[in-house]
Parts: C-alpha cells; sequence; structure tokens
C-alpha cells in the first residue's frame, strides 16, 4: 500500500511536488483560505495582467500547510487558471464545487480526457469528509478573484 | 480478556477492504455485544408495550422490565434510590437538563460557573450559554502542560466560590482522569454545586457516586458502555432534584392537568416527559449485565495494561506528539497524536486504508484544541475488547505514516 494506491499517482506528485508554490512579491491580490475545523490552511497570490481591461489571471501562485489533499488539489488548481479569464475562472471554479458536490452533468469543465489532473480530484469523493480539502483552494481563488475584480 | 469476549461483538469480525476491522474509535461509541442487541430485538418481539400507562398485562411487564434498569442503574452507580435516576437521550441531554433547570433557577448575574479547559463541548456550552444569559462570570481551570488540571489554577477558581463546576471524570481528548473526589470537598466547602461529565469515564473502571466524594450530578451515556445509541443517565441528589422545576413538559412528567395549570409528578417521572426510549433503557440494562460479568476492576486492570504497553511505544516513534500525560496511572486507553508533517485527516486516511478505524478531529473539544494550536489530531481509543495485536498494527502504522507522506523539497 502506497500514497499511490490510495490517492493515485496524480494526486501523489501534485503533494510531493507541488506546482506553483510560493508567493508572488508584488501580487494584484493576496487571499487567505482557512478551514478551522482541520486546520487546512492557503495563500493565494493572484497577479492580473497590468492594465489588463479583460481582467486576465496572469499569474496564481500558493503556499500553505493542510493535508495531502489540499495542497495536490491547490496545486492543480493553479495549473488551470493561468493566463485565464476573470469569468472563465468563476465558472471553472463554480462547476468543479458542483461537480465534487455529485451533480452528475456538470457544464465547464474541461473533457476529461484533456484535463486528467483535475479527473484524478474527482476521485475524492470516495471520501466524503475530505471533499471540502479539495475545495478549499478554489474556495479561496472565487473569494480573491471577486475582491479583485471589485477592486 | 481474551478471544471469547471478541465473540460476543460480532462485528469485530468483520472485514473491511480485505482486512480485519481494527476498531479503535471507543471514545467515540462502542461496539455492542449480541446480548445486548439480543435484549433489545427481545423486548419489540415479545414485551412491546408502553410503560407507566397501561393496566394490561403487557403493559405492566413492560413497565416492570424498563424499572428494573432503574434500579440496576441505582446498584451500578452506588445511588441511593431510584428517585434519583433519571433517564435521558444521553449525557448531553442530561447536562442541558442540568444547566436549563437548576441553572435557570439558581445562577443569577455576577454569579461563578466554572468548568475546565479539558471539557467536552457538551459539558463547556450549556455553562458558558448559561453564563451569558444570566450575565454570570464563565471561569475556565487551565491545565498544566502535560494537559492534567493545573492544582494552581484550581485554587484561583476555588477562591472564586462559583456556584457551579463542571468537570469530567476523564477527558475524551487525552485520556486523563481527574481527581474528583478531591475537587468535590475543596468545592463544596465553598458552597458549589458539582457535575460530573462521565461520557468518558463510566466505561472505564468502576464509577460510584458515592465514592466520588459530595458531587450533585453524573452524567453518562449508555453508548459508550456497550449499550445503544439514544440513552443516557442523569444521577441527581434528591434534594437537590426536587427543587428543581421540570426540563420538558408533557405526559408522564404530570399528575394533574387543569384548563389553566399543572401539577408535575414525582421524582424521577418529572424529568422524563413522553414516552421513553424503552427498548433503549432495555438495551442499556443489558450492557450493565455484561460489563458487570466481565468485571469493571478486570476490565480496568487490562486497559492499564493496554495503556502502559502504547504509551511506551507510542513515544519512540520520531517526531510523533502524544496530547497528555505519558505516565499510563490516572489516564484511560485514549491516545491523541499529532505527527510532525502529516496532518490529522491525512493520517486517519493512512490508518482506515490499513483497516484501523480512528477518529481525526477536534473531538468536540474546540476550547482546548485551539488552546495547544493544533486544530485537528488523531485520536485511537481503545476498549476492553481490544488486542495488544491492535495496539502492534496501530504502532506499526504510526511508523509507517510519515515516510508515506514525505514531500520532496518545494
Amino acid at each position: 500500500m502506497s500514497y499511490r494506491d490510495v490517492f493515485g499517482e496524480i494526486l501523489a506528485d501534485h503533494h510531493e511536488s507541488p506546482r506553483n508554490w510560493g508567493l508572488i512579491t508584488d501580487p494584484t491580490r493576496t487571499e487567505n483560505g482557512f478551514n478551522p475545523l482541520c486546520g487546512d490552511k492557503i495563500t493565494l497570490t493572484l497577479k492580473l495582467k497590468d492594465g489588463s481591461s479583460d481582467e486576465t489571471l496572469e499569474k496564481c501562485t500558493f503556499e500553505g500547510e493542510g493535508c495531502s489533499i489540499c495542497m495536490a488539489s491547490a496545486s492543480i488548481m493553479t495549473e488551470m487558471v493561468q493566463g485565464k479569464h476573470y469569468s472563465e475562472i468563476l465558472k471553472l471554479i463554480e462547476a468543479f464545487r458542483e461537480k465534487m458536490q455529485g451533480v452528475e452533468a456538470v457544464e465547464g469543465l474541461p473533457s476529461d480526457d484533456a484535463a486528467e489532473d483535475i479527473v484524478a480530484l474527482y476521485g475524492i469523493k470516495r471520501f466524503p469528509v475530505r471533499i471540502k480539502c479539495a475545495l478549499l483552494p478554489w474556495t479561496t481563488l472565487k473569494k480573491g478573484m471577486g475582491a479583485a475584480h471589485a477592486g | 480478556m481474551n478471544e471469547l469476549i471478541r465473540r460476543d461483538f460480532p462485528i469485530l469480525s468483520r472485514v473491511i477492504d480485505g482486512k480485519p476491522l481494527c476498531y479503535l474509535d471507543n471514545a467515540a461509541t462502542s461496539q455492542r455485544p449480541k446480548k445486548v442487541v439480543d435484549a433489545i430485538s427481545k423486548f419489540y418481539l415479545e414485551t412491546n408495550a408502553n410503560v407507566h400507562r397501561g393496566v394490561y398485562h403487557l403493559s405492566q411487564e413492560a413497565t416492570d422490565a424498563f424499572e428494573s434498569v432503574r434500579s440496576k442503574v441505582v446498584r451500578f452507580l452506588g445511588a441511593s434510590s431510584e428517585r434519583e435516576i433519571i433517564f435521558t437521550k444521553g449525557t448531553t441531554e442530561a447536562i442541558n437538563l442540568i444547566a436549563s433547570s437548576f441553572g435557570e433557577s439558581n445562577i443569577q448575574a455576577g454569579d461563578v460557573i466554572a468548568v475546565t479547559r479539558m471539557e467536552h463541548h457538551a459539558n463547556f456550552v450549556p455553562w458558558q450559554q448559561l453564563a451569558k444569559r444570566k450575565g454570570a462570570r464563565f471561569e475556565i481551570i487551565e491545565l498544566t502542560p502535560e494537559l492534567r488540571l493545573d492544582p494552581k489554577d484550581v485554587d484561583r477558581v476555588l477562591a472564586l466560590k462559583p456556584k457551579v463546576l463542571a468537570v469530567s471524570l476523564l477527558s475524551n481528548v487525552t485520556g486523563v482522569t481527574n481527581p474528583i473526589a478531591s475537587l468535590a470537598s475543596r468545592f463544596k466547602m465553598v458552597g458549589t454545586t458539582i457535575v460530573v461529565d462521565a461520557a468518558q469515564g463510566i466505561a472505564h473502571g468502576e464509577v460510584f457516586v458515592d465514592r466520588l466524594g459530595p458531587i450533585d450530578f453524573l452524567a453518562f451515556s449508555a453508548h459508550k458502555l456497550c449499550g445503544p445509541t439514544g440513552v443516557g443517565v442523569l444521577w441527581g441528589r434528591e434534594a437537590i432534584l426536587d427543587k428543581m422545576p421540570p426540563y420538558q413538559v408533557g405526559g408522564n412528567m404530570i399528575t394533574h392537568v387543569s384548563d389553566l395549570d399543572s401539577e408535575w409528578n414525582e421524582l424521577p417521572h418529572k424529568f422524563e416527559a413522553g414516552t421513553p426510549d424503552i427498548a433503549g433503557v432495555i438495551g442499556l440494562g443489558a450492557a450493565i449485565d455484561y460489563i458487570e460479568t466481565q468485571g469493571r476492576t478486570r476490565i480496568n486492570e487490562y486497559e492499564e495494561k493496554i495503556t502502559e504497553y502504547v504509551i511506551q511505544q507510542i513515544i519512540e516513534i520520531p517526531g510523533l506528539r502524544l496530547l497528555g500525560p505519558k505516565d499510563p496511572h490516572h489516564r484511560a486507553p485514549i491516545f491523541s497524536v499529532a505527527i510532525d508533517g502529516v496532518h490529522a485527516h491525512d493520517l486517519a486516511t493512512f490508518l482506515d486504508m490499513e483497516g484501523i478505524s480512528v477518529r481525526a478531529g477536534h473531538h468536540c473539544a474546540h476550547p482546548l484544541m485551539f488552546r495547544l494550536g493544533l486544530p485537528a489530531t488523531c485520536r485511537a481509543s481503545f476498549s476492553f475488547y481490544n488486542t495488544f495485536e491492535e495496539a502492534d498494527q496501530l504502532i506499526r502504522a504510526l511508523k509507517a505514516a510519515p515516510v508515506f507522506f514525505a514531500r520532496k523539497k518545494k
């Protein structure tokens, strides 16, 4: 039995070698996510494209302390949202949330073949109490994008 | 304690995901021996009728079966009479009953209500909210680094002459046992009413109210004692219960209802409104019989051995922090651990994959966990039917976990 047997190769890899780890020095927005019940903590730094009228997220990085699922989910998410538009990101977040909460036909997610990393996260549904671990980075990004958008 | 005991619990022979069940979440709920389930089933199949009302034979049989458990609880707890034994839904309801009924009529603005840092939410929140409603002062007795009650802080709170002290017999997070008799003697001198939460304590060794000093109330739940869920016991001193107003009103708890007022039934029925969980109470009776057959002293001796065995090995694991005392005495086989670099939920999932059922989280003790700066720990809690082999299985898995969750350099 190994980590890979339990969580799969992809999540194990993201947990062991997180992508987009570290904080941007001059972010447009820093957003913290915290789950007081299990202690998962995440900080996202967001850089929006300078003077961009279309509000493109140029860069998104993170640091955090938390369980392996939360950290792997953050790593996968940051890879997916780089360079995407505000509205596109919000749609993706909402679609992912629905998917994790068991909605059958969800629109707005990439096709399974094109995005095997996020598909690996869907597997967390077999551990119902851990779904909120996978969602924390996404809800934090939503908060951050909303604030950046408003400001 | 041996294999024969395990045969009394059919669930213990379950195989989950190809691995034999290693159930170490007994502090959350114990398992039930077949005798308890049979007693409940037999009641429904052969004796079922409502209690305290019917003039017919079957109802009398049901009433006798139900009330005989009350007598059994009197003996089991060393209480003085059936009038002191109130059946509730569990410890939580029992404490809410005291906080509402006794609290509402006895606590005034400016009074002090004391609890301890190690209380379960069930023995914390009712008192906190009572203090809030009444404008009373809410005091928390702090702990030593070993997470036992800090004697200096006990003195500080004692000097405040609290109206109520709510304290657990045994912590559900650390397994620490509190010196109730000496606490009760000292607080009684300043006029404190002493409420003991025995939800955990009841399962680990003898609990006799007449040996716990001058305490006033004690509550426990059947399901931690191999009995069914949804049933608990509140023991209280008759003189105090007698003066307390009802907690809930309705059927069974009245003697006379006129258009504009009602008269309350005598103890203990005054506090048992509505049809009780009759089968549950009968299950509790069977659980008490079962525990007494095993012997509470014998259970305690066995648990002390397993506590010592686990602690000796667990503290040798690098990066593992065991909450609470490392001295195996005055402590139950409840082990909350945190491992460097391994999140409590990851650890629990990992243990689950090894067939080991443990609890991860805050164990309904936010005030303690936040003070420790630990949002979550993993808790393995043993019962008398757990084996030394299971202890070995846990220890092996705890050793393996840090390797399993190691992260590369970022």
